[in-house]
């Protein structure tokens, strides 16, 4: 069972998380791209749904934020790939990006790793369910 | 899932992330041979149009249907070697449009076993780099466009574009160009810069501005270049500028057309746009309810050039007038109201960009002229603002925005305003201009040549105008800090960081590639929007030459300090 404290670490962490994707993504784009807008959405829905779960200590508190973490990884390693990818297809097409360009994707990259990347792992590990007792 | 499967996970994910990084870099990176080219692509350029084209091995082979085409009057033979091809990405639309260097790169397209090429001039002539995606909330437009890129190969191949796309193949071609009977012209750098180039390449500017004036007084305001199409559109503070800086170029070479047409100028503005703001005089439309601070600022400064050259004394009797409403206009802590409802007869008090600096200039312009002690103090209270309440907040010290008239007042008011104020003015200026620094490209930070201009980042074309605003702002700086005894090292980095900005400004002024234009001696002389946006607008001169202007009026100082810091 988690800590009490626990749970609120990772609750407002969850709601934190959803209102990160949901403003980055249908406030600071300044475009709409079904593939983005749907994977935030269901993002957005399952951290918030999370975080409400593990703040209001419901049963099933602990497998949302699993399966939310699960799939924020899964994204964020999605995204992560996918940034590393057009960094290295815009070097490859323009040559050299200067130091403005890497600052700037780099930052992208890094804005994205602490609640997409980080926390799922660290949910991950923490929310691991106990080993069944052998025999 | 345990944590070490987490790892295990996280590792892979690590090593595969830069592996397909290694290959899409791979893949799409160009291996440029300039010693071996695979093709060269011989066009014949007749009033900025191809009038023969064939494939040839070498540059400078002869093939009968180029020779007749370059032998008539006017006729120029470019060479456009193809010296590396690459992959591009055909989906999405926007990496297809992405995937292209503008000037540098073209297209080869083949269908149906059969190869057309759209080089880099062409599309150039097209004016079809820049204009692919447009992110109207960032006010950036990038990209290929790929409508008038693909016209030109579907029409060579006599195939649809959607075909072409579907079960042609498309590539990147990169070339280097040599012009038959050319000789390759000295490269204008930060080293090289001398006063003899930088008065020519003013002048020119002015001159360039001033055929553009009509009988009435009023300038081609957005041209064209390619064709040479005057297009729509008009605006009174740019008119206003223009006029300055026209006015400025008159005074410096006496040239008489050129001062003429400054004249026409003004009194296009003194005759058609004079309005009554209450009982004071302000510039706008006639039928607009609103006039604002900075079509009059930039009028007084217009009016004061005309007067202190001495092309019409009898503009220094409206500049009283305009200057009233801009005091009129000023709030009790410097800043001032920046638009006036003629209707109610009263002053709007909003901000928008630039108005403030220009009425601290034009005021500051005003006082020299005519000596008015009310104008003084509204320009030192307006500077006062400017460097002090109108920028702070958390951040500030970090952060500049564009605004490039606050520095011209700043050195204007050097020798009349508090000391107290101006240091602090000058610190404002010379954090704006290290900001600047940070933001400045090195000549290996782009493919383009864009060493001395402003920006972040390959894709974005720097535009060159902001260069010339910040270069006037900067040689102000430059000039009030040499007044201040500043060290030599400080001067010396702020004297390169112009250098570059200046030489990169005048590599790009027109017409360069001549060829590339239906009338090259109609924009000879004028300052594009960018290396590959050929839309020329009246500031875009303006603002570089009155920067031009600045640099030949610098208190002359060695320069062979050596600039620390100067690492691009």
């Amino acid at each position: 069972m988690l800590s009490r404290r626990a749970a609120l670490v990772f609750g407002i962490a969850d709601l934190l998380t959803a209102a990160a994707v949901g403003l980055g993504v249908f406030v600071a784009l300044p475009a709409r791209w079904w593939p983005v807008d749907s994977a935030a959405a269901v993002l957005t829905v399952l951290e918030v749904a999370a975080g409400a779960a593990l703040l209001s200590r419901a049963t099933w508190g602990e497998r949302a934020a699993r399966a939310a973490s699960a799939v924020a990884l899964a994204l964020g390693l999605f995204l992560v790939t996918v940034l590393a990818a057009t960094a290295s297809w815009l070097s490859g097409v323009y040559g050299p990006v200067g130091a403005g360009g890497a600052i700037i994707l780099t930052l992208v990259a890094v804005m994205a790793l602490p609640y997409l990347v980080v926390l799922p792992v660290v949910e991950l590990v923490w929310l691991q369910p106990p080993p069944r007792a052998g025999g | 899932m345990s944590a070490r499967a987490l790892g295990r996970l996280l590792v892979t994910w690590v090593l595969a992330t830069a592996v397909a990084c290694v290959v899409v870099h791979r893949a799409f990176a160009l291996d440029v041979d300039e010693a071996q080219p695979r093709e060269v692509i011989a066009s014949v350029w007749r009033e900025g149009r191809v009038v023969a084209r064939a494939v040839v091995t070498r540059a400078g082979e002869h093939a009968a249907s180029l020779d007749e085409a370059a032998s008539a009057s006017g006729a120029t033979l470019v060479y456009e070697s193809v010296v590396a091809e690459g992959p591009v990405v055909v989906w999405p639309e926007a990496a297809l449009s992405l995937s292209f260097v503008p000037g540098r790169d073209g297209l080869s397209a083949t269908f149906a076993g059969r190869t057309t090429y759209v080089t880099p001039d062409d599309l150039l002539a097209k004016q079809a780099y820049d204009h692919g995606i447009t992110l109207s909330s960032m006010q950036i437009t990038t990209g290929l466009d790929l409508p008038l890129a693909l016209a030109a190969a579907t029409e060579a191949l006599g195939v649809s574009a959607r075909d072409l796309l579907e079960h042609g193949v498309l590539r990147r071609i990169r070339v280097t160009r040599t012009v038959a009977g050319a000789s390759v012209p000295r490269a204008i750098t930060a080293d090289s810069l001398d006063a003899s180039e930088v008065r020519r390449a003013a002048v020119a500017m002015g001159r360039y501005l001033a055929r553009g004036v009509d009988e009435d007084g009023r300038f081609r305001y957005l041209v064209n270049a390619p064709t040479n199409q005057t297009l729509p559109g008009y605006d009174w503070p740019r008119h206003a500028g223009a006029t300055y800086f026209v006015a400025q170029i008159a005074g410096l070479t006496g040239d008489a057309d050129v001062g003429f047409a400054a004249l026409r100028a003004g009194a296009l503005l003194r005759d058609h746009a004079l309005l009554h703001c209450g009982d004071l005089r302000c510039i706008g439309e006639e039928d607009s309810p609103v006039a604002d601070v900075g079509s009059t600022a930039l009028a007084v400064l217009a009016f004061v050039e005309l007067a202190r050259t001495h092309l019409d004394d009898g503009y220094a009797l409206l500049v009283p007038e305009l200057t009233a409403f801009l005091r009129a206009q000023q709030r009790a802590d410097g800043e001032l109201m920046h638009l006036y409802d003629r209707r109610a007869k009263r002053p709007v008090d909003v901000q928008l960009l630039y108005y403030s600096g220009e009425a601290a200039f034009a005021l500051s312009r005003a006082h020299g002229l005519l000596g008015d002690a009310r104008d003084l103090a509204a320009a030192v209270r307006a500077l006062e603002h400017l460097i002090g309440p109108a920028w702070s907040f958390f951040g500030s010290q970090y952060y500049w925005g564009e605004e490039h008239w606050t520095c011209q007042a700043m050195d204007d008011l050097w020798d009349r305003a508090p000391a107290s104020t101006r240091e602090t003015a000058l610190e404002f200026c010379l954090g704006w201009q290290a900001y600047g620094r940070q933001l400045m490209y090195g000549p290996d930070d782009s493919p383009l040549d864009a060493d001395g201009a402003y920006g972040v980042g390959p894709i974005v074309t720097p535009h060159l105008t902001p260069v010339g605003s910040r270069s006037e702002a900067g040689l102000a700086t430059l000039e009030a800090a040499r007044r201040a005894g500043r060290p030599g090292e400080e001067l010396a980095v702020l004297d390169r960081q112009m250098r570059r900005s200046l030489a990169m400004l005048l590599r790009h002024q027109l017409p360069g590639r001549a060829y590339l234009f239906v009338d090259p001696t109609a924009i000879d002389g004028a300052m594009p929007g960018s290396e590959v946006d050929w839309q020329l607008r009246i500031d875009y001169a303006q603002h570089t030459g009155s920067a031009l202007v600045r640099w030949l009026a610098l208190t002359p100082t060695p320069t062979s300090v050596s600039a620390p810091g100067d690492n691009k």
